[in-house]
């Protein structure tokens, strides 16, 4: 498109068409212009609906594998409200078993409005892994 | 609130299965076993001493932001599809 912009400007300086053609050719052109493609650094920001997960693998026998995960934010919304509906006993067990496991985190200290914020900045992150036999994408869209 | 759940199985050597399953009136035959559930879940928070109306309210609402959900598993010639709308 910025091509056909600077052929219109470059009529335009040539005197071939007039400054109210030119503008009018250029609304034209933002008119017809595609809408963008689906892709992380096309959308607009704080406009994200969905969560994508892309998987793209290639097995030993190179059969070709894909995973294609659309997840709503809604959805993530309304299922970090259910951390809020955790009995504490049952809490006070996940954090024993994840000590166990050698993962030293207190659950209790995690607020269902911490949780909340972190959806919804979710649509800022954009995770890509790329390997010779698998392409992971995860973004907002 | 989903209306409509596309379940698509492709398997290698046979016919892919395609099904649609119209969730409102499914879950008006299921509407027994619905509110058994319902009254189940809310013993359980009772038990666990839990806000009946706040668990209620998190499960419409999870269900309510269920439409748009898509799991798309491929590998090779098989493939599994769920869409919800």
């Amino acid at each position: 498109m910025n091509e056909q912009r600077t052929d219109i400007l470059g009529m335009l300086a040539e005197g071939k068409i007039t400054a109210k053609e030119a503008e009018r050719l250029i609304a034209a052109l933002e008119r017809d212009q595609p809408p963008a493609a689906s892709s992380p650094d096309a959308r607009p920001k704080g406009k994200a609906k969905y969560l994508r997960l892309m998987v793209d693998t290639l097995d030993e026998t190179g059969e070709p594998g894909r995973i294609n995960v659309r997840v709503p934010l809604q959805l993530l919304r309304a299922g970090v409200q259910l951390a809020a509906l955790i009995p504490p006993q049952a809490l006070d067990r996940a954090n024993a078993k994840l000590n166990d496991s050698g993962v030293p985190f207190d659950l209790t200290r995690l607020k269902p409005e911490q949780l909340q914020a972190l959806v919804e900045h979710l649509d800022e992150m954009t995770l890509e892994v790329d390997q010779p036999d698998a392409k992971v994408r995860v973004f907002c869209e | 609130m989903p209306q409509l759940v596309t379940v698509r199985v492709n398997r290698p050597d046979r016919r892919p299965i395609r099904t649609w399953v119209p969730v409102f009136p499914i879950m008006l035959v299921l509407s027994p076993v619905v509110v058994l559930a319902a009254l189940a879940a809310a013993v359980a928070c009772l038990v666990y001493r839990v806000s009946v109306m706040r668990a209620l309210g998190t499960g419409w609402r999870i269900v309510s932001a269920l439409p748009g959900t898509r799991f798309d598993i491929e590998h090779g010639r098989t493939g599994v599809l769920v869409a919800i709308r």
